[in-house]
């Protein structure tokens, strides 16, 4: 197998967490009483709020701010969050979808070959960070796609960073470096 | 003095030796007259004999710093004595605690913290001159929970911005034996349960060396590798009156814990053991197992690289020797040369002996996890924009009823 062949990955994003603002106070007391699927956690002071159709679970703060964590790509992350809005709007908030952002998102990667460890970390050093008492696997920070991937010797790579296309192009770069330490199993 | 003296001015013979403010003076007694002073400074000569203080026990220390670093320096000494560090590591220990308690990261946080500072910073210094010291070790001397420890490590690392090599096995070996009971007969330890502790290290580093060529390493707590192939080594040394030994005893024997996953790399490395045996001819014939295995140790130790390379090329085997017995014995796992070597030497013969003998596999690829896979996304939820149309009546399910409202404010009355 050579590291320039096209290979495909598939990456399988598996949670997508995003934000947004209702610029309006709300009243945590009514959503809890009035809204179905409701969760109201007094001692923080926040209501948790699950949607079937996009399976997406929402934090809400009085303050106005929501963040929304449970989708599986940006764009169900924005359906979610806009759902969510008109839920609160017909409780009978005045509330303005504004300031969505995507914060988070997590993929899973699978390489077709076992790693080795200690010498991806050796030829990797200022990147990686390899603490077997610690943590199976090997932290590896991008910074400035500010990713980080954290890389299993069974191939198996988690990947987190600030949206979709980081998470593709942080599996891109890391993909040569860990091929030169696999493990040729015959 | 010789001599007497006599005093210039009124001619007395009444010479004292008087000490004016720590400064010696021959004086004359009657009129007061000094002939001689001493010297307020020491010469160079009178200096090679002081004894030098350091800055740090001197007072001059406290006064410029805070008790808290004070009291953070002096921990730092103490645990570098406890441990027997060489000097060397306690000032380069000093300057990452020095370092670190001036970053505004460490200024707010609870004493525990500092304390883990402390440690953490003797700990950097320990694996940076490849000094094998162990996590667990550390956290035992501080008192402190491994999350905590390991939480303020990393923090230490990326602030400082260190670089850690990693830990070296063989080193961790030599120290961990170190602290094992076994090496003299003595109340708890019969005679034949005593052993020489080079023969015991060389082995166990040859059986850990072993471990991580066939990825029983990689990814694991390196201590619990360690007693389990302290454990087999000790055995095979004499296995006659060994083999009844359980390991939990032997840990008890020797004054050190049994780690909990040490079971489990137990039995991997028997594993890999008894496919090493399987390769040799005379080993086959005795239809090894387990448990007599480790009798047989010294012998597969002997012969790893060979028999590791055609474990790893377990197909090829098959086909060139005739006398293909599929015992189980075990192959020695040393197959660190093996791929290079397997890939001249067995073309197809993989699915031939998959049944009998499969290659040997990391235990990963073994016992693989399994996954929980999110179904893939339907063509109609792939289409999703994010800025369609909502309808009233999806969100009609969020909302309760008049009815509904009713019937919880009642249940929640009863609160």
């Amino acid at each position: 197998m050579d590291a320039d062949s096209d290979v495909a990955l598939d990456i399988l994003i598996t949670n997508v967490v995003c934000v947004f603002r209702t610029r309006c106070h709300l009243n945590l007391r009514k959503i809890a009483l009035e809204g179905a699927n409701v969760i109201y956690k007094r001692d923080v002071g926040k209501v948790l709020m699950k949607l079937r159709k996009p399976r997406i679970t929402a934090t809400i703060w009085s303050s106005g701010k929501v963040i929304c964590t449970g989708a599986t790509s940006e764009e169900e992350a924005k359906f979610g969050a806009r759902r969510l809005a008109r839920t609160l709007q017909k409780l009978g908030f005045q509330v303005i979808f504004t300031d969505f952002k995507v914060v988070n998102v997590l993929a899973v990667c699978n390489m077709p070959f076992e790693i080795r460890l200690p010498e991806f970390t050796k030829s990797n050093r200022p990147h990686a960070s390899y603490e077997p008492e610690l943590h199976p696997a090997v932290c590896y920070r991008i910074k400035p796609l500010r990713a980080t991937l954290q890389i299993f010797s069974t191939g198996s790579i988690t990947v987190t960073g600030p949206n979709v296309k980081a998470v593709a192009s942080a599996v891109e770069q890391i993909y040569p470096f860990v091929f030169e330490s696999r493990k040729e199993i015959l | 003095m010789s001599g007497q003296k006599k005093c210039p001015d009124c001619g007395s013979s009444e010479i004292v030796e008087d000490a004016h403010y720590a400064q010696n003076q021959l004086v004359c007694a009657d009129c007061g007259f000094i002939l001689t002073e001493g010297l307020l400074t020491t010469t160079f000569q009178d200096e090679e004999h002081l004894q030098e203080v350091t800055y740090s026990r001197s007072t001059g220390q406290n006064e410029q710093l805070s008790r808290c670093k004070l009291r953070g320096i002096k921990r730092v000494q103490d645990l570098c004595k406890v441990l027997y560090l060489p000097a060397v590591f306690e000032d380069t220990a000093l300057s990452y605690f020095q370092r670190a308690i001036e970053h505004p990261s460490f200024h707010l946080v609870s004493l525990e913290k500092k304390e883990i500072l402390v440690g953490c910073c003797v700990f950097v210094t320990c694996r940076q001159h490849n000094w094998p010291l162990t996590m667990g070790t550390i956290c035992s001397l501080l008192y402190a929970e491994k999350e905590l420890f390991a939480s303020v490590y990393l923090c230490v690392l990326k602030e400082l911005e260190l670089d850690v090599p990693a830990l070296s096995l063989t080193d961790l070996v030599k120290t961990h034996l170190n602290s094992f009971k076994l090496f003299q007969s003595s109340a708890s330890v019969p005679a034949k349960f005593a052993e020489d502790k080079e023969k015991m290290v060389a082995r166990t580093i040859q059986i850990v060396e072993l471990a991580s060529e066939t990825w029983l390493v990689t990814g694991r707590h390196p201590v619990p590798i360690v007693t389990a192939a302290a454990y087999l080594a000790w055995q095979s040394l004499q296995p006659a009156g060994r083999l009844t030994c359980t390991f939990p005893r032997f840990c008890k024997l020797a004054g050190t814990d049994l780690p909990p996953p040490a079971h489990l790399r137990l039995k991997e490395l028997n594993d890999v053991l008894l496919r090493m045996a399987s390769q040799l001819a005379w080993l086959r014939v005795l239809n090894v197992d387990k448990k007599t295995v480790v009798k047989h140790i010294g012998d597969l130790l002997q012969h790893r690289h060979f028999l590791l390379r055609s474990s790893f090329s377990s197909g090829d085997t098959e086909d060139q020797s005739a006398t293909a017995a599929g015992d189980g014995s075990e192959s020695s796992p040393q197959a660190a040369g093996g791929s290079a070597q397997a890939e001249g030497r067995h073309p197809g013969g993989k699915q031939k002996c998959s049944s009998v003998r499969r290659p040997l596999l990391p235990p990963c690829l073994i016992n693989p996890r399994k996954r929980l896979r999110t179904a893939a996304l339907s063509p109609s939820d792939q289409a999703i924009t994010g800025d369609e149309a909502i309808s009233d009546s999806e969100i009609e399910q969020y909302l309760r009823s008049q009815e509904e409202m009713r019937e919880f404010s009642k249940a929640q009355a009863w609160h």
